[in-house]
């Protein structure tokens, strides 16, 4: 992720005086430049083209210009996904990071079988969405699902995970978490594994130790890392779709209706394809600017 | 200063705590997979059981779900050979040149919806009759694998030494021949790598497939998806089939878990 922000690298003079006798690799790129503009770039223009029609299924398109996005600000559906999105995002994101930053922790102090539960902690996040959504209907299910009666032997519940309005959405974060927390305690474990071993050393002689060490050495020097997972979770969370796609469907209602979902119900289910395109731009869009803010944000941190 | 018998306590609770979390939702798929059904539903929970195969005996003879397999692994392995084939020279270019916009760009392609990018594809594949064919298969989900070979490389070319690609330039070497018999070899394990996370990313991914499979190249994940829409009240079936599809990324996976941990510090490695 780095990479976006740094500048792009100038050729140093001598290399460049040297180079005349040099052949050129750069037409090495083309093919993968070109397949990227082929099936990414140009379905993305095509579908910046439909969002201004007004295309349905069986009817004449029909230039409207920006009335499907202007639909959609009055639209009370889109306005819930649009609230789902971001309620989710902050829930998860949340969620992730901090158990995130505890499992890297803990990941960096296992000195025995450390490959072995590397190994265990990449299980989650390699796994199909569909096997996770799969599990999560077993598993959650509100009368035979073994979570239930779990805490039920505590006195708890029984609860609707899934099949309630209101607990959907934590249900959902809370399994997504299952699946990326694992993922964020990795690259957590990388960045506390670069940070040089004198500043704790020097914390320890001072005595900074405990929780005053960790919130006031570990967690700012952690912070560029924090923030490059943040963005990575960021991208994936906003566009939030296979878990709901495979173990609610959007619902109760639509209560677990992302912008992403309600952009496929839109296209796909009632072939509305131009207002369906203006909801997945707008979507793109969010994505966009959020990580720009991060990347402007990680900028400002780097030391 | 070595810690205090408390303190290693607590620690190895933290990871004992940590790979149950993990570990036993899956150890209940695997279970549940080898229980009948009046088992998998038992309340307290059966944890001695007389395994049966049933399960897999009726994924597999009773369902198309061995061709499926054989489908997703036809579409994950051309995509993996796809974004190889393409990710590799770029990322060789991109590293040698220092020209840093093609990579910025097929990162920010990704950034968009897969969905967005269904509509269109649907729209010209059906026009050139190909939907429903492993050729849009494969190329769709280079969408995926182009970027993700490009970045996972781009690391692994840039720690080439310079004077060895000079030197073979200054030899007359020709910029495919330096490519071929020079670089690639040396970036063997970096290949392995992102040749496993295309594979690995294709083989999960499942709503190109799902919009843009036909009856017969249904992938194996969507037909399992189909099962759960299809209100399939055999969950240890269904667990057989969660068991199956997550098998093939899991050993994966697992061939590569040193290089995976590693490349994740850098933040180069995601789908």
């Amino acid at each position: 992720m780095s990479t976006i922000a740094s500048p792009a690298v100038t050729i140093a003079p001598e290399r460049a005086r040297r180079g005349q006798h040099k052949i050129s690799f750069s037409w090495m790129v083309w093919p993968a430049v070109a397949f990227v503009v082929l099936m990414m770039v140009f379905p993305l223009v095509y579908a910046a083209w439909i969002s201004l029609q007004d295309a349905s299924l069986g009817t004449e398109p029909r230039f409207v210009g920006l009335d499907n996005y202007l639909n959609l600000a009055s639209d009370p559906e889109f306005l819930n996904a649009f609230g789902v999105t971001w309620l989710l995002y902050g829930v998860a994101l949340t969620m992730q990071l901090v158990l995130g930053t505890w499992l890297g922790i803990v990941l960096n102090g296992v000195k025995t079988a450390r490959h072995l539960v590397r190994t265990i902690a990449i299980t989650p996040f390699m796994m199909p969405p569909v096997v996770v959504g799969m599990l999560a209907i077993v598993i959650l299910d509100p009368s035979v699902g073994i979570v239930n009666w779990l805490l039920g032997t505590v006195g708890v519940g029984p609860l609707l995970w899934l099949a309630s309005p209101r607990w959907v959405l934590l249900s959902v974060a809370l399994v997504d978490t299952w699946q990326w927390a694992p993922f964020v305690g990795l690259i957590v474990l990388g960045g506390l594994q670069s940070l040089p071993a004198s500043v704790f050393e020097a914390a320890e002689v001072d005595g900074v130790i405990g929780w005053r060490r960790f919130v006031y050495v570990t967690l700012p020097l952690l912070g560029p890392t924090l923030l490059t997972a943040a963005v990575l979770r960021s991208v994936d969370l906003l566009r939030f779709f296979d878990l709901v796609f495979i173990a609610t469907r959007g619902g109760p209602g639509n209560a677990s209706t992302t912008m992403n979902m309600y952009a496929y119900q839109q296209g796909f289910e009632f072939s509305r394809f131009g207002h369906a395109s203006a909801a997945m731009l707008t979507l793109s869009l969010v994505v966009l600017c959020t990580v720009m803010v991060f990347a402007r944000l990680r900028r400002a941190l780097s030391y | 200063m070595a810690p205090t018998a408390p303190r290693r306590i607590l620690g190895c609770l933290q990871v004992a705590a940590m790979l149950v979390a993990v570990l036993a939702p899956l150890a209940w798929m695997v279970l549940s997979s080898f229980k009948v059904s009046r088992d998998v539903m038992a309340l307290p929970p059966r944890l001695i059981f007389t395994p049966t195969l049933d399960n897999y005996r009726e994924l597999f003879l009773r369902t198309d779900f061995l061709h499926n397999t054989w489908n997703s692994l036809v579409v994950a392995a051309g995509a993996t050979l796809l974004g190889l084939a393409l990710g590799a020279p770029a990322a060789f270019a991109i590293s040698w040149h220092r020209i840093t916009w093609p990579a910025t760009l097929t990162l920010f392609a990704r950034m968009a919806p897969g969905t967005l990018f269904l509509l269109p594809w649907f729209i010209l594949f059906s026009q050139v009759d190909l939907v429903g064919t492993y050729t849009v298969l494969i190329l769709t989900h280079g969408a995926i694998t182009v970027p993700v070979a490009l970045w996972t490389l781009l690391p692994y070319f840039d720690a080439l030494p310079r004077a060895l690609i000079e030197s073979a330039q200054m030899d007359g070497c020709r910029p495919h021949a330096i490519l071929m018999r020079i670089a690639l070899p040396l970036v063997a394990p970096g290949l392995v790598v992102a040749a496993i996370l295309c594979f690995v990313f294709t083989w999960n991914y499942f709503l190109f497939a799902l919009a843009l499979s036909g009856f017969d190249t249904k992938t194996a994940i969507v037909a399992s998806f189909n099962f759960i829409g299809e209100g399939v009240t055999n969950w240890g079936a269904l667990m057989a089939a969660a068991t199956m599809i997550a098998l093939p990324p899991l050993v994966l996976a697992l061939l590569v878990q040193r290089q995976l941990v590693s490349g994740l510090s850098s933040g180069a490695v995601k789908g």
